[in-house]
Order: structure tokens, then sequence, then C-alpha cells
């Protein structure tokens, strides 16, 4: 034990003295989170900040009026910026790219409306932009469907007053109780519909008594599992490419002629990979909490989970590297065996974006039991009855793995032919 | 000390080892004098535990060196061929590890590095990391490592490959040194000066068989050489011809006469006879009997070949 105790302490020693490799594999996961994570938006949370909308009034009239402070009520008020502006500035800030659209409401469009004649409001959408855009198109067609009810239902009082509104005058007490009379019968069809709604919606997360609320979701949570895979099996390839590059510098071989065991070689070969690949994933989980701020759920869930996923990414390695014989060998096939498994396991592309048959396919891939099981932990917060499977998988595939590795890694310890 | 029966060993189909028989014994400094792919790794190999050999067996103080391994391994230090060290850690770093690994620890560890540091030249650089050491620093730690443990037995598989002239010969004094307190060793090589100066015995090796061992003295005898003698003068082919009867004339024309001459009685004579016939002789060289020339003769090729 004293022996293989040495070499982990050696090896982590070495790894002190030049840390460069590791500190760059840490950049992969680190770097893959954070730029997914910028491309959805600030610390993650999937939220619409303000739109930008530019609104071109050509008509000024009543129809148009209502378009315009439909936009700017209550929630939509908070989604949606409206800026009105004239038709040249309008466009010259849709070329600089200012907002996210132009609505523009055609000259005559409450008379029109007011006609019963078909009108069209134009929408120019900014090409920078993929989802806000069709965001704003959707409103104002949800606004156009909204008027044109209402100009259908209202038309006659609509028209009485319309002749007012076009002298320039406001009605009187007379004409208005007139036009009241005359929308009562209208307004008593249609008054179910224009009190409160019998049916509300009231929206609120469930959750059971001392549970604590659910943290917002956050996409780096939904990227990190799969990104700290990647660097685990990364810093898992470095630390055993000692193996192959100690037999090339003759050290392992010196170690073999010492008075140990070549189980206790490899055992210590394989604990110093273990130790290594675990300081770096508790620095990836650390950063991943503090920079990324993501729940990592129950911190012992995490851990067992965690163990089991890198003494699979170990065993793994372990096993590799059994089979390569040399350095160079080992830097043209792993990390392609790496990639393909990251790829399959939904590492890369997550599982939720598969088809039906690549995710049939990713229950294959070791990785897919690492990365469902951190989300299962940090984002579904199933507990352990959601992730039994998965920890039964990672713990067997690297314990097999390890056991298979080491045998064929006993090997090397020969002196070269 | 170390006896080595019949080792045989093959690679596939390629036989490294056809049978190799030597004994050494203790405080004795064994060379294994061979070219390249001779069979000398193969045998330190297997008499280090760190291959099998096909049949034959090793044993180190009595015991077999397959059967008490761990016994036998910590009676032995290896010096590798390759610079096995750890470029990232410092020399002093380096040894603690190698000798932890032969269950050295605390106070006497940390004295066994000083003392090896010291004894190899080393003792200010022992801080520095290996990667800024020249090679034949590295050399030096890379034998030091052998030595931290205070071997019995310690196997140098060609020590003072790649470096310059001057510190191969420190080198070859600090194994002198070593082995004066008392160590066995067996070091192969294949520069023939090497052997002849520090070896107390030497095997010659070649195509995995040992062709033939004894001291310097005793290989020289009995690959029949003797001095070589070469004669220059005013003198002709007719003139001296008639005088070397009893003499093996390796070269022989007008003024010049090379010839191998067995022993001091028989150089005497052939000397004697030239100068008592009148045979003008300006100058006379004597080379006294070499490893060179007993390899050429048992091999039929020179060693670097």
């Amino acid at each position: 034990m004293n022996k293989i105790l040495l070499i982990v302490r050696n090896d982590m020693r070495r790894r002190l003295r030049n840390p460069l490799s590791i500190v760059c594999m840490l950049f992969i996961p680190l770097g893959l989170t954070l730029v997914v994570g910028l491309v959805f938006g600030g610390h993650g949370e999937v939220a619409i900040s303000h739109i930008p909308v530019l609104l071109v009034d050509n008509d000024k009239g009543i129809a148009s009026r209502f378009l315009k402070q439909g936009m700017q009520q209550g929630k939509l008020a908070e989604l949606v910026d409206v800026v009105e502006v004239d038709s040249v500035a309008g466009r010259a800030l849709m070329d600089k790219g200012k907002a996210s659209a132009l609505i523009e409401i055609p000259k005559g469009f409450t008379s029109r409306i007011l006609d019963r004649k078909p009108v069209e409001i134009g929408i120019v959408k900014n090409p920078q932009e993929s989802f806000l855009p069709v965001v704003v198109e959707e409103l104002a067609g949800t606004m156009a469907v909204m008027l044109d009810g209402i100009t259908r239902i209202f038309a006659k009082p609509i028209g009485d007053t319309r002749e007012m509104l076009d002298a320039g005058r406001w009605p009187t007490g007379e004409e208005m109780s007139g036009i009241l009379a005359a929308a009562r019968p209208r307004i008593a069809l249609v008054r179910e519909y224009l009190a409160d709604s019998l049916v509300t919606l009231r929206s609120q997360t469930v959750s059971t008594p001392g549970e604590k609320p659910k943290a917002k979701f956050s996409i780096f949570a939904l990227v990190m599992p799969g990104s700290i895979l990647i660097g685990l099996l990364f810093i898992g390839e470095i630390t055993m490419q000692d193996i192959v590059r100690e037999r090339e510098t003759g050290t392992l071989v010196r170690i073999a002629a010492g008075p140990i065991g070549g189980d206790q070689v490899i055992a210590g070969k394989i604990v110093s990979s273990f130790a290594l690949t675990f300081l770096s994933c508790v620095l990836l989980v650390v950063i991943g909490r503090l920079g990324f701020r993501i729940d990592w759920g129950s911190p012992v869930e995490l851990f067992v989970h965690l163990v089991g996923s890198i003494l699979m990414c170990v065993g793994l390695m372990a096993l590799l590297y059994g089979f390569i014989k040399s350095e160079r060998a080992a830097q043209a096939v792993i990390p392609g065996f790496i990639i393909v498994i990251c790829i399959f396991g939904g590492a890369m592309f997550p599982y939720e974006t598969m088809g039906p048959a690549m995710q049939k396919a990713a229950h294959f891939s070791p990785a897919f039991w690492v990365i469902d099981g951190l989300k299962r932990i940090s984002i579904e917060k199933s507990g352990w009855s959601g992730i039994s499977r998965h920890l039964a998988i990672v713990y067997g595939v690297g314990v097999v793995a390890s056991v298979a590795g080491a045998a064929r890694l006993r090997g090397k310890l020969a002196a070269r032919e | 000390m170390i006896e080595v029966r019949q080792l045989v060993k093959s690679f596939g189909d390629v036989r490294a080892l056809g049978g190799v028989d030597f004994t050494v014994e203790e405080g004795e400094i064994f060379g294994l004098l061979g070219p390249n792919g001779a069979g000398k790794t193969t045998t330190i190999s297997i008499i280090a535990g760190l291959l099998d050999a096909d049949s034959g067996t090793v044993r180190i103080a009595g015991l077999d060196n397959r059967r008490d391994a761990k016994r036998v391994k910590e009676m032995l230090g290896v010096v590798p061929q390759d610079i096995a060290l750890y470029e990232e850690l410092s020399g002093r770093a380096n040894l603690h590890f190698w000798g932890g690994l032969y269950g050295l620890s605390g106070k006497r560890l940390r004295e066994e590095a000083d003392r090896v540091l010291e004894l190899v030249g080393l003792a200010e650089r022992g801080n520095d990391p290996v990667r800024e050491y020249s090679g034949g620093m590295k050399r030096r730690l890379n034998l030091s490592a052998g030595l931290i443990h205070r071997p019995k037995v310690i196997l140098l598989d060609e020590p003072t490959l790649g470096i310059d002239p001057q510190a191969r010969l420190t080198i070859l004094d600090i194994i002198r040194d070593g082995v004066s307190e008392g160590m066995t060793a067996i070091y192969t090589t294949h520069y023939l000066e090497e052997a002849e100066k520090l070896c107390d015995r030497i095997a010659i090796i070649d195509r995995g068989r040992i062709l033939a061992q004894g001291t310097l003295a005793e290989l020289v005898k009995l690959a029949g050489e003797g001095n070589l003698v070469t004669v220059s003068g005013a003198f002709s082919i007719e003139q001296v011809n008639p005088l070397l009867s009893g003499v093996a004339v390796e070269h022989l024309e007008n003024g010049s006469l090379r010839m191998l001459v067995p022993g001091q009685r028989e150089l005497s004579g052939a000397l004697g006879r030239l100068f008592s016939a009148g045979i003008s002789i300006g100058e006379v060289s004597i080379q006294e009997p070499s490893l060179e020339g007993v390899f050429i003769k048992l091999t039929g090729k020179e060693l670097r070949d």
C-alpha cells in the first residue's frame, strides 16, 4: 500500500510541477459551457428581455392607436419596447439592426377597417435575429385578430361615432345616449366575453412542504454535464497516457525492477489517474457552482455519481491504453474515441434534440449515463430512484473497464524486446 | 554471487539468447561485451526479473530470481540504458522517489540521497529540475538512482551510452568507487576500452551466445594473441626473410616488417637475430595484446560492426 501511495504522490507532484496539460483540458468543458451559455444570454437563464420594436403609424386613427396602445399595456409592456418613428427613420434604424422588427400601419388603416375592407399591416424583420422578430410578428397578428373581432361586433356604433370623429367634434350627451342605446343589445350579446373572464389562469410552482423551491432553469446546468464528461475523459486520457510515456522513457520499467509487484505498479498508476481526474472534477463542479451558478442538487448524490463517472472514464482510458503501444498511436486513436462516445452520449448535442434512432443509440454510449445522471441530479432533482440505473451502469462499466485495463497494462511492465 | 545458467529467450522467430551461462563472484565487476543486438540487455532484463526466460535459471546470493523475486529485487540496483528519470522533478526528488521504492524513508532517505548526489558530483545541482541537466549529468543521476539503496548487486546496462569521453571516464570512476564498497556488478558495454579498464572479468557475447569469458589476460591467451611488433629500417626482404623462422609474419616489404610474437622470449629472440645479422633497424614498436584483437578473432568482425 505504501508503494502505491508513493507512486500516487510522485505522480501528483509531477503534475503540480507541470500542470499545463491538465489546465488546458479544464478549459475545454469551461469554454464549451461558457460559449453555449453566452449564446443563450446573460446568466444562462432562458429569458427574453425587452424586444425593441419600431412603429410607423401612417394612419393616426382609432384603430392604429388601438394597436399601438395594446402593445404597451400590462405584460406586453414588459416584453416589448415600442418606439414610434416615421417611415424613413424606421427603415434607417432597421438597416442598422437597431430593432427586432418594424411594424408599419398604412395610411387609411382605420377607414378601411370601419369600411370592412381588407387591409395589411407591414412587418419588417431583422435578419440578424431569428427568434425575437417571430415573437413580434405573432404579437402583431394577435392584435390584428382582436381588432378585427371588435370592429365586426361594434360596426354600427363605431360607424355612428365615426362621422362625428371625422367632423372633428366630440359627441353631445344626447348623441352619446343614442349611440349607447344602439350598442346596448350588442354589449349584452357579448357581455359574457367583455366582463371578467369566468376562467382565469393562475400560474404557480408546486412544491411539497419542506422542499426547497426549485432554482430557475439554467442553460448552463443543461450544458455543463456533457462538458464535464468531455473534460473528465480528456484528463483521464492525459493521466493514463503516462503509462505509455513512462514505458518509452524507461521509468516504468525501472519501477518494475524494484521490489514492488506489477499489480501494485498498475494500481498506483490507476489510482493517481483517478485522483488527478477527481481533483479536476471537483474544480469543474466548484466553478460550475460559483461561476455559472449551477445548482448541482444533492451533494451526496452528486459525489456518488461523479466518483462512478470518474472511475468509468479512468477505466475506459486504462483499457484503451492497454491495447495501445506508443504515445503517437494514442494521440491518433483516443481523441477520436472520446469524441464519438461523447457525440452519441449527448455531450455535444443534447439528447433532447436527437432523433428517435439516435436517442436509442445514445443508451449504448456510457457517456449518456453520466450526462443524464448529472442532469437528473442537478435539474430534475430526481433523487436516488431516478439515478439508480445510471449508477449501476456507470459503476459497472467503470469496474469492468478498470480491471480489464489493469490486466492489459500489466503486460507493459515487461522490458522492451 | 550471481549464477546464470543456460538462459534461452526468443522473441517470436528471433532467438535473442541461445544458452547464456556465466558466474559472477562477490565484489567482482563482470563485463558483458558485445555489439548492439548481441543479447546484453535481454540478459540484464532477465536477471532483473523484467523478462521471463524461456528456459534457464538465474540465482543471486543463492536465491532464484523468479521464486524469490521480491527478496532478489531488494538486493538489486538497476541502471537502465535509458535515462529513466522524471525530468520535471529535481534530482533530489527523483532520488527520494527511487529510494522510497526500495523502502528508504525519513532521515535515512535524505542522507542516502545526499551521499549519492555527492558521489556523482551533483550535490550543488540536486534541487534543480532534471530537464535543466546536461546529458552527462543526467547519466550520473541515472547511475546514482541505482546506487541510493546500497544494493548488493548492481546491473549496469550501457550506463555511458551517448556521452562524451570525459563524462564517460567520470562515470567509470564512480562505478569503480561504488563497487569497491563491496558491491557486485554486471556491466554491459560495446566499448572495448571500458571493459578493459573497469571489468575484472569479461564475457564476449554475440548473437545470444557467450563466445568466451575470463580475465583480460585469459581472453587474450585463449585467443592465442601475442605482441604485434613493427620494425622499420634500411633492409630488404631478402636480408630479413631467412631470419624469421618460427615467427608469424603479418606484413613484410623492403624497409618494413610487422610480425606477431607470442611472448617476451620469442620477441627477444627475433630482434636478437636481426641485430646479430647486422640488419639496419631504425625503429621498433611493440603493441601489447588487446581485447579488440580477441573480439575480431572470435567473431570475425569488429565490435562497431
